[in-house]
């Protein structure tokens, strides 16, 4: 009897102790912060909320071929990470509104806090964004600047954004038809379409029906036709709709 | 103690006896001499393969996440109606599904594996046959693997070509292959087809390949690859690795072989035993809904038999038409899910509703909308009163009090417009009444488009429902889950004529493209069977005016919008916009439109308004939806398939 407490006991202690709690890998705790520099203004880049992202690759881990993830970037044109594990990662900003960049930024070491800045060349600018409330409507205008145009894509479009929030851009808009279908589709070579003049005239979008007593958060975007059609943005402008 | 002795020998004599011969054959599996050695055993295995063939039918699940299986053969499959290839892709209004850009990880290697174990082991019992059936057989496996192969192709463009039954004990190296170019894939499916072509005979029995099957699998395949080679160069995928490296995409110099491949492919089918249908003449729209229900129609090349009779689920039956037609009047289970956008009705030859001066038609009757339509369109969707299993269509959105002006008034539908204000327009819930001037009107037809549950089943959206592959001959009562049997139509002569017309316009042989789409029009009692050809170039499509990366020649276009007029709600068009490299255009912010008929109370007339679907859902392709990504977990067991395809 004595015995088949015993066996019962040693069992309950050896089942109890495969609950035993630790994991023996740490939770990653790097953090990778950075911004995306505009080549033109020197200022973060304009753009939207997780529209495209920071690629990594991490290298200190060799026993397979390395998978990218992404960082998104934030709207304000940095992104930061501080759930990464600490190692060597290679880098990458991807898919986003500018010219494809040659170098991957090679073996930047995730360990405590990281600062990685990259500089890209926007593929358009998106300025001089005016607004004008003319009762219940809204109109837009601005000009595109296209400083490089040699090897320029086709412009696709020009779209404007409306937002109730402070987040506005193509990841968080109103959308609905009475503002898409006001988009200026054009489809075709800057060259063809504006001619060799790096500042486009002042393209109009609207009449854009809005609400009485509302505040929007407006920007144009315009995009061409590589392989992501991601938009570069004007500035926000906030409109009070009286 | 000698009895123990004893006691242990008997025992020792009763385990070891037992050892004796236990390597038997087992009787319940079938070995390769059984499976390979006569016709029924070969019918037998290639029975499984031929259910496995990647057919986009009316059970696959064009979504990436069904609940079970894979998306050719989900177990919940009644779902796979809502997930159906025409919602994700818009080709149906529906208020559930999206665009898949990434699939759901198609990789068939064990079927190829099983092809391929038999093309090594087949020849073995080559004395068993007599020529013919041999060299048949062969061919027919030869099919087999050409069809996994184009479903591999279609998705992720190069894959690696396994000719071999690999052996898992040799050297790990030796199993990670890499991805072959995309136009050796092509040219491998290209090679197959070929030799199944040579070697299958003219007639085989239902739902069997023949040599036409094979050739009419070459058309479709040879025309997808020309258009990946001369389109692919507008995506601007420039340093995609996978692009540069030839594993997706094809050297524009290239596309004109394969063009010439589909259309002699296509012509080899012609002198077939296959002709276009026509037996309902002269009632043209009835003659088109029956090709899709008449299982003896001369125009089937390839069927893919459903049969609700046969027992146990074994997956030979789907749901179409408890999916597609509204309860409870035409459907006793679930309902209509899928709706036809305007965008396509527009395509066909419509009835006018807008006057030249801009104001809206007065009809009256409702189902005066049919009167100047194409009968296609009219054997392809069901409009206000058709009848369906002893009920009539009743389709009617709200009533205005009085309609002045144009119908461009009317802002697409939209309540802002000041035409649309509650206090002129009447909208309400199912078969509801409203009474004007002491009459009772009805507001909302029985079959949609109502208020009350707006977002859900049996409403439809705009003017129509889908009739193509719908069974009239069932009882309402017998429309359920699991309780269709229609034939899936495969491969169909219309198909292949569609296939030769454009590959022949791609290589610039306009006239003879034409030829083919004439007979076609004849069939669809269009009003002009053969347009003047027209070479001005244009880069907007009809769908959406989308602005396609490249120009076009009129005539080409019309020929893509003819495919989509003949081929609406086959499970074509995702495909079709995807090798023509513009789903991206044709779906950015898609935002389908609906023909909403409306009761103008003043006149006792019926006026239709062309308005933005009420959800205003819109369908978004990213270039990325060109190649599916290669498989995550076979990156993983082997990273030879890098690089991954283009922005992924």
């Amino acid at each position: 009897m004595k015995k088949i407490t015993y066996i019962i006991l040693g069992m309950g202690l050896l089942a109890f102790s495969s609950c035993f709690k630790k994991d023996n890998y740490a939770a990653p705790d790097a953090q990778i912060h950075g911004n995306i520099i505009d080549f033109y203004t020197k200022q973060p880049l304009l753009t939207s909320q997780a529209d495209w992202s920071i690629r990594t690759w991490e290298k200190s881990w060799k026993e397979s071929v390395a998978q990218p993830r992404d960082l998104p970037v934030k709207q304000n044109g940095t992104y930061n990470n501080s759930k990464q594990f600490a190692g060597s990662y290679d880098m990458l900003p991807y898919g986003g509104p500018f010219w494809p960049i040659a170098d991957t930024a090679k073996g930047v070491a995730f360990n405590g806090s990281a600062q990685q800045d990259f500089t890209v060349t926007p593929y358009l600018q998106v300025v001089e964004l005016t607004t004008s409330v003319s009762g219940t409507n809204l109109t837009l205008t601005c000009r595109l600047k296209a400083p490089k145009r040699v090897g320029l894509p086709n412009i696709v479009e020009v779209k404007p954004y409306l937002s109730l929030t402070e987040f506005v851009g193509e990841s968080n808009y109103i959308n609905i038809a009475e503002y898409n279908n006001t988009r200026k589709q054009i489809n075709q070579s800057w060259l063809t379409y504006f001619g060799d003049v790096e500042t486009s005239p002042v393209i109009t979008i609207g009449p854009l029906p809005v609400k009485s007593g509302y505040t929007y958060n407006v920007r144009i975007g315009a995009n061409v036709n590589d392989a992501f059609r991601k938009y570069n943005y004007s500035e926000i402008k906030e409109v009070k709709v009286p | 103690m000698k009895r123990n002795i004893l006691l242990y020998m008997v025992l020792l004599a009763m385990v070891f006896s037992a050892c004796q011969k236990l390597d038997l054959q087992p009787k319940g599996i079938l070995l390769p001499e059984e499976l390979f050695g006569n016709e029924s055993g070969v019918k037998k295995y290639f029975t499984g393969l031929y259910n496995y063939l990647p057919i986009e039918d009316f059970n696959y699940y064009g979504n990436n996440n069904p609940s079970g299986g894979d998306a050719f053969r989900p177990t919940n499959y009644w779902e796979a109606g809502k997930n159906s290839q025409g919602n994700c892709s818009g080709e149906f209004f529906n208020t559930w599904q999206g665009v898949n850009n990434s699939g759901f990880g198609y990789w068939p290697y064990n079927r190829i594996r099983d092809v391929n174990i038999f093309i090594r082991d087949f020849p073995g019992y080559k004395a068993n046959f007599k020529p013919d059936p041999y060299n048949a057989l062969l061919g027919e496996a030869s099919f087999l693997r050409a069809f996994f192969y184009f479903g591999l192709a279609k998705r992720y463009g190069g894959v690696p070509i396994i000719t071999t039954v690999q052996n898992p004990l040799a050297p790990r190296d030796s199993l990670l292959v890499a991805r072959n170019t995309e136009y050796d894939t092509w040219k491998f499916i290209y090679t197959d087809l070929q030799f199944a072509i040579a070697n299958l005979p003219a007639t085989s029995e239902f739902g069997r390949a023949n040599k036409y099957v094979a050739a009419a699998l070459l058309s479709r395949a040879m025309l997808y690859a020309g258009s990946v080679a001369r389109y692919t160069t507008y995506m601007n995928y420039g340093a995609e690795k996978a692009y540069t490296a030839g594993l997706a995409g094809i050297d524009p110099s290239k596309a004109n072989e394969f063009f010439q491949y589909a259309v002699d492919a296509g012509k080899l089918v012609e002198t077939g035993p296959y002709q276009l249908y026509t037996k309902n003449y002269p009632d043209k729209a009835l003659n088109f809904a029956n090709i899709f229900l008449d299982a003896s129609s001369t125009e089937n090349i390839f069927v893919k038999d459903f049969d609700q009779t046969v027992p146990n689920d074994t997956r030979l039956r789907h749901n179409y038409d408890a999916l597609m037609c509204p309860q409870p009047d035409m459907a006793s289970d679930v309902g209509a899910e899928s709706y036809p956008p305007f965008d396509f009705m527009e395509l066909y030859d419509m009835t006018a509703y807008i006057n030249p001066d801009g104001t809206p038609v007065r009809f009256t009757n409702r189902s005066d909308i049919k009167n100047d339509m194409e009968p296609r369109m009219k054997g392809t969707m069901y409009f206000d009163g058709d009848p369906l299993r002893g009920k009539t269509f009743s389709i009617q959105k709200g009533i205005y009090l009085t309609y002045t002006g144009t119908a461009a008034a009317a802002q697409g539908g939209s309540n802002a417009a000041p035409i649309n204000s509650s206090g002129n327009r009447v909208l309400g819930s199912r078969g509801q009444t409203t009474k004007i001037n002491g009459v009772d009107m009805l507001i909302a037809g029985a079959h949609g488009h109502f208020t009350f549950n707006a977002d859900g089943e049996n409403n439809a959206w705009g003017a129509a429902f889908v009739r193509k592959y719908i069974n009239p001959q069932m009882a309402t009562p017998d429309v359920r889950l699991y309780n269709s049997g229609t034939p899936w139509i495969v491969f169909r002569l219309g198909e292949v004529y569609l296939n030769i017309a454009e590959a022949l316009y791609e290589l610039g042989k306009r006239s003879e493209a034409f030829d083919y789409i004439e007979k076609l029009r004849v069939r669809a009692g269009c009003k002009v069977a053969r347009p003047a050809i027209d070479m001005g170039t244009t880069n907007i499509g009809s769908i959406n005016k989308a602005n396609y990366p490249y120009q076009i020649e009129n005539s080409l276009q019309f020929i893509r919008d003819e495919r989509v007029r003949e081929l609406y709600g086959e499970n074509h068009w995702w495909w079709d916009i995807r090798r023509w490299r513009t789903a991206d255009q044709i779906l950015n912010q898609f935002r389908p439109r609906m023909l909403s008929a409306y009761y103008v109370a003043n006149e006792g007339k019926y006026i239709y308004i062309d308005e933005i679907n009420r959800n205003n859902r819109s369908w978004t392709a990213s270039k990325s939806c060109f190649y599916e990504p290669i498989p995550g977990g076979e990156i993983g067991k082997n990273s030879k398939l890098l690089p991954n395809n283009p922005l992924y």
